[in-house]
């Protein structure tokens, strides 16, 4: 997708949080922990864009400090240019029904003591829309939408009463019963089968065409991103390291890193086959100067210059933006 | 969509009658709660107990009825002026001016229930209130509130009251429940406080904050109904310690001297020097003491039975 010309939906500019381990008693002891590095992505409207990375690399974290639940220590979000850090009160509410949430786990972001209507509901009563009877129709609307058919059969019913699938179309309900513009799916279907897995980025897909909502979608898996996102963006270590158009990205990717999780993907019948083995077995130790975040695992390295400062993210072609000194 | 369809759809798709289900979930939950709890059998005495006791306080209105002289506080046999052993015209004999000894039992368990239940309602609205706000703000709020509560925790909560009654003279027993209550908060609040720890990050609660929910809305509508069990749980001890509070406080002189409480049975026979001459006197309301705190801490055990999740048939767990 061409993004000249589109003022994006939302931006993050070099947006950074750290998090301190060991802050409670003895003051901040311990080292504390770069969750997100100057971080800057856009994503224009209409758009699914992908966020891709390992466990710990500061993607939950990039979903936490758009929707508030964290501040940043530095750097600026905006959401249509408007600046959402610290929102409070009507504002804050105001920014809630245009962005919403899936969560991870179905099994953990739903309240056990609320019927699937109580939980539908909840935004449309915090935000006063509707009466009764109308949020009754929004609320089984959206379920509709959510692809549990008939409504009204869950209304009643508890999340302790639903499966895993289930429950997460009863989260996405929740998040699209606001219409939110923009919709954060943070890793959905990591909890989930992989056939009900399917399904659900099937759902994102249609909401995507009908509703026209913007995404972010959180994941591990490049498959997954391929299979749904326009473009994805690589985060390694709170970095981002790679960006680009999800087909460019993921049939030619750049950064040793991407191709590193690209080797992680098993494929049938090639078991121990890397493409690209641009992973270390042993990892080098980590070097004392600023130095790029990869260089202790990254097979590709070239001494004396990845040890010793680090990449910045370089445009190479039709934006796809590569953060490593090989190119 | 195979797993949107797995229930089998079932017939009647009137908006608001969920098809096949009759009972609302709060009554299945006390249903479920209840086949755990009566597989106990510390739980089906200490209810046994309770019954027994609801059923004296009940019935604690009748003898007074029957015959103004059976009434606990004012009814004296006009045939006896000193204290007489069970007869048929007085069941558990009489105390030192003929007043009857059953009936000041049965309203003892009236005032008993009243004040155990009414202090520990208002200790738990109290603690659970504290420990909930306590919990979810966390910080200097978080602080604060902790150290008043072990502040209030290490006073010895007897003295505090005897001190007071001292300062003030006789304690209405309203006062003194309002004593009870107001000393016994910090130990709820604390467990409040924890299982709200525990709650405050969970993703539901976070997913209220996203949708743009209050801090009061969280607190009561979503946390509330998550440490409600718990708070019950801990009501039934603080039933018992409230009830031994107030014995003990009329036991030595500091009770209302306008009810009838087993304390105040106690500190009558004890004063009027029946102590060892009149065990038909001073035996019931002793053993109705111990009885009824070991019925509710019973209780309190089989509960907390009923509220472990590896008893429970649970719902967040998948």
């Amino acid at each position: 997708m061409d993004t000249a010309g589109i003022a994006p939906l939302l931006s993050m500019t070099d947006v950074t949080k750290v998090y301190h381990a060991g802050q409670s008693l003895f003051g901040k002891t311990g080292s504390p922990v770069v969750a997100l590095d100057h971080i800057s992505l856009e994503i224009n409207p209409g758009e699914i864009f992908g966020l891709v990375g390992e466990s710990g690399s500061g993607k939950t974290t990039a979903s936490r400090l758009i929707v508030g639940l964290e501040t940043p220590d530095g750097g600026r979000i905006q959401l249509d240019g408007q600046n959402i850090v610290g929102l409070k009160g009507r504002a804050r509410l105001e920014f809630t029904k245009q962005v919403q949430v899936i969560f991870q786990d179905p099994y953990q972001s739903l309240n056990a003591h609320f019927s699937i209507f109580d939980t539908v509901c909840e935004p449309l009563i915090i935000h006063g829309l509707g009466d009764r009877v109308a949020r009754r129709v929004r609320v089984c609307e959206a379920l509709e939408t959510a692809g549990l058919t008939p409504p009204e059969m869950y209304l009643e019913r508890y999340p302790h009463q639903l499966s895993g699938g289930q429950r997460q179309r009863v989260a996405i309900a929740r998040a699209m019963v606001l219409e939110p513009r923009f919709l954060i799916a943070d890793e959905p279907t990591s909890m989930l089968d992989a056939s009900i897995s399917f399904q659900i980025f099937q759902l994102l897909n249609r909401l995507r065409e009908t509703f026209g909502v913007t995404m972010l979608f959180i994941t591990h898996s490049l498959a997954a991103a391929r299979n749904l996102c326009d473009r994805v963006g690589v985060i390694y270590r709170g970095r981002l390291v790679e960006q680009g158009s999800a087909q460019e990205t993921i049939m030619h990717p750049r950064h040793p890193y991407t191709k590193a999780l690209l080797d992680a993907h098993p494929r049938f019948g090639s078991s121990g086959h890397r493409r690209f083995g641009t992973l270390l077995l042993t990892e080098r130790p980590r070097p004392s100067t600023d130095h790029c975040l990869f260089y202790p695992r990254c097979g590709l390295a070239v001494d004396n210059t990845c040890n010793l400062q680090a990449p910045t993210l370089k445009t190479l072609d039709a934006g796809h933006r590569v953060s490593c000194f090989l190119f | 969509m195979t797993d949107a369809n797995l229930p089998s759809p079932k017939t009647g798709t009137t908006p608001g009658m969920a098809a096949g289900r009759a009972l609302p979930h709060w009554v299945d939950r006390f249903l479920g709660g209840w086949r755990v709890y009566r597989k106990n059998t510390i739980g089906r005495i200490g209810m046994a107990l309770l019954v027994l006791f609801a059923l004296m306080a009940t019935t604690s209105f009748i003898p007074q009825w029957v015959d103004p002289m059976y009434h606990p506080m004012t009814g004296v046999d006009p045939q006896i002026s000193y204290s007489t052993g069970p007869s048929l015209r007085h069941w558990l004999g009489t105390d030192f001016i003929g007043r009857d000894i059953f009936s000041q039992l049965l309203a003892g368990a009236r005032i008993a229930f009243m004040v155990g239940i009414s202090s520990a309602l208002i200790s738990i609205l109290f603690g659970t209130t504290i420990g909930m706000v306590a919990g979810y703000a966390g910080k200097h709020t978080d602080l604060i509130l902790m150290r008043l509560a072990d502040m209030i925790m290490v006073m010895p909560t007897l003295l505090v009251v005897l001190l007071l009654s001292a300062l003030f003279g006789q304690l209405n027993i309203w006062i003194i429940v309002l004593m009870i209550a107001l000393f016994r908060w910090p130990g709820v609040a604390r467990v409040i406080r924890s299982q709200t720890l525990s709650l405050r990050h969970r993703p539901f609660i976070e997913a209220a904050r996203v949708a743009g929910a209050s801090h009061l809305r969280i607190i009561f509508r979503h946390i509330l109904p998550n440490v409600m069990p718990l708070a019950l749980l801990y009501m039934t001890f603080r039933v018992t310690s409230a009830i031994i509070i107030e014995a003990a406080l009329a036991f030595l002189g500091f009770g209302d001297p306008g009810t009838v409480s087993w304390g105040m049975m106690l500190q009558w026979v004890w004063k009027t020097g029946h102590m060892f001459q009149a065990p038909y006197w001073m035996l019931p309301p002793g053993i109705c003491i111990s009885l009824i705190t070991m019925a509710f801490y019973m209780t309190g055990r089989a509960m907390d039975d009923v509220l472990d999740p590896r008893l429970r048939e649970e719902e967040t767990t998948p």
